[in-house]
Formats: C-alpha cells, structure tokens, sequence
C-alpha cells in the first residue's frame, strides 16, 4: 500500500535535516583538524560561527522540499572528502569550500546568517539580486 | 608612477615554467567561460584528496549529473578533467599551478574590457618617485596611462594577509600623491563571504581595495568594473 502523501511529506522534511545534520557535524569534525593551526585559530573560529548555522540551516532551504537521492548522495560524497582530510592546511580551505558545495546540491544559501528574517525566521528564500548564492546558483 | 619588470630570481624562473605550462592556459580558458558553481568545482577538485572524476561527479550532480543541460555539461567536464589534472600534479607542485591558474584567468577577464593604451601585463613593480621599490611584483597589472590598475591574486581568503593589504593600499597612496587614480584590487578564487571574514578581522588598511572574489569574477571583464 502506498504512503499516504503527508507522509512522504514527513519523510523527505527528515531526510533533508538528517543530511543537513550530517554535513554540520562533518563540518565540525573538519574545524577540529583545522584549530590545530595555531596561527589561523581565530579565522577557522570566523568561519565555523559564520557557515556551521548556514549549514544547519539548509535544513529549511528550497522550501523545505524532500532532496533528490542524487542530492542526499552528492552531500554524502562531499562529506566523505573532507573525511579524508589529513592536513590542517587544507581543512582550512575546505572550511570555506565545502558550505558552498552543500549549499549548491542542496539549493540553498550559506552566504547569509541563518536566521537573519527581521524575526530571526530563516532567510527568505528570494535572496538580493546581486547575492553570491543567486550567482552561485545560476540565476544571474 | 611607472611600471617595471620584475627581477628574475630563481624562484621566479621555477614558477615561470609552470605560468607557461599549456595546462594553466586551458584551466583558465575553461574557467574563463565558465560559470560560478564551475568555478566552485574547480576549487573543490583542484583542492581534493581524490581525483577520480567519477566521485566528483557525484558531488556536483547539478553539472555533471544526468539531468544537467548537455551543452553545459560537457563545459563543466572540461573544467573538472583539467582540474584534476592540476590536483594530479602532486601536493608541493599544485598549489604553485593554482595560483598561476588564478592569475592567468584575472589577466583573461580583464583583456575583455582593455585594449593597446592599458595592456594586461603580469609580473610587474609599480615604481613612484621617492619611494623605495617594493619587493614583490603584483601579479597582474593594466597599465593604462589615465586609469592604471593593479591586482594581487590569491587562492583562497587564508592568502589575504596584512602584508599584501599594505602593499596595494600602499601603492594606491603613492599613486594619489602623484594624482594617479590607480585602482586596486585582491582576486581571490574563494568565496565572498570567507574573503569579508578574513578582512573584517585585518587591521591593514584596505578601504581602498576592492575585492573580487569567485562569485564575482566576471565583473573583471565588464566595463564598469
């Protein structure tokens, strides 16, 4: 018997916030091998406050729509590559790559606060015409 | 104010054969007409530990994946295959290959917009009177008699830095004590909003120098730029 719509509904909402949850904690995983730089401690501190909540809120982005197995498996792929990450050089560049690379497969932006609505609601989901999302994206 | 050479050290003579290494020019070519989510893989690739095309394939399925348009596929191929060839490379030797890859595509843009009067030029010290030379050249320069400009390219925001802040913020005051509007920019093939952390916490002057960062490459090549 089919499930009833509401609950694929349901389903595909979880798969997005469980994929989501995934890259946020392999995100941190990743700020964890990049502190061990001592000198750039406080940049890989700016980019974790910055992208660790933008990830996170990604939970929320393309309307909320269930992802496409090719989107869940592209973020899955990402996180396996920053897995391999040995050297705390390269975690730090991937600091800054691998929001947007989630960001982009899962059609939602990193390039603002989570949660920067007047409100504190997440951001709205026509961003500013001239946002690197909107760029990233394709639309202009 | 005028333009110079650079001096050849050996160091420069190593990374000259790696500018003149045909792979930089077909990156940058690529990257050239590229889109910005082709640049954000070049990125991701070029920096990867894998270099299979078929994983990277899957981490970009919006380019690379079946239901992508097919014109555009096969252009982000392209950009994947030479990224990987530059991740290939070896780990001393690509990062020297990244950063020629960026400084050959910023002197690509900015050939769209300039002509014979401001030459793209690459390698180049600025000289002012009075002022002692600085030591590194900028990495690409247009040398434009009435609107010069000078550009520093890095790889990724962690290569903004004080020291390459005073330098352009520097040659734009000396400019402009000898009433040159030289203009100044940081290329960096990252992305904007990790280049805006790096500077919000750097005490270099650099209210004066723009940053161009992976998103908005292309307005290099525009004529308001």
């Amino acid at each position: 018997m089919p499930w009833p719509r509401s609950g694929r509904y349901a389903t595909g909402v979880n798969d997005r916030g469980e994929v989501t949850e995934r890259a946020a904690e392999a995100y941190r995983a990743l700020a964890d091998l990049a502190e061990t730089v001592e000198d750039e401690w406080q940049y890989v501190t700016d980019l974790v406050d910055a992208y660790l909540p933008s990830i996170r809120a990604l939970a929320e982005a393309d309307g909320g729509r269930a992802p496409t197995a090719a989107q869940i498996e592209a973020v899955d792929e990402a996180i396996a590559e920053i897995g391999l990450i040995a050297d705390p050089h390269r975690a730090i560049d991937w600091l800054s790559t691998f929001p947007h690379v989630v960001g982009l497969a899962l059609r939602g932006d990193v390039d603002r606060p989570a949660g920067d609505g007047p409100f504190g609601e997440p951001a709205a989901t026509e961003p500013d015409e001239d946002s690197p999302f909107r760029i990233l994206q394709g639309y202009r | 104010m005028r333009f110079q050479d650079a001096a050849k050290d050996a160091r420069a003579v190593v990374y000259a054969g790696i500018q003149a290494d045909p792979l930089v020019a077909r990156a940058a070519a690529l990257l050239e007409e590229g889109t910005a989510a082709e640049r954000l893989l070049a990125r991701a690739a070029m920096n990867g530990e894998r270099t299979d095309p078929e994983t990277w394939r899957r981490v970009f399925p919006s380019l690379l994946g079946e239901g992508s348009d097919e014109g555009r596929r096969a252009h982000a191929e392209a950009v994947l295959a030479a990224s990987l060839e530059v991740a290939e490379r070896g780990e001393a030797a690509r990062s020297q290959y990244r950063g020629a890859v960026v400084e050959e595509l910023t002197a690509r843009l900015l050939a769209r917009r300039t002509g014979p009067d401001a030459p793209v030029r690459r390698e180049r010290r600025v000289l002012f009177d009075g002022v002692r030379a600085e030591i590194h050249p900028y990495d690409v320069t247009v040398e434009s008699a009435t609107r010069p400009e000078v550009y520093d390219c890095k790889w990724g925001a962690r290569g903004i830095n004080a020291d390459v802040l005073n330098q352009l913020d520097d040659a734009r005051a000396h400019a402009a004590d000898e009433e040159v509007g030289l203009r100044v920019a940081i290329v960096v093939f990252d992305a904007r909003r990790s280049c805006e952390l790096r500077l919000v916490r750097s005490t270099a002057e650099h209210g004066g120098t723009r940053l161009v960062a992976l998103e908005s490459l292309d307005e290099l090549g525009e004529a308001k730029s």
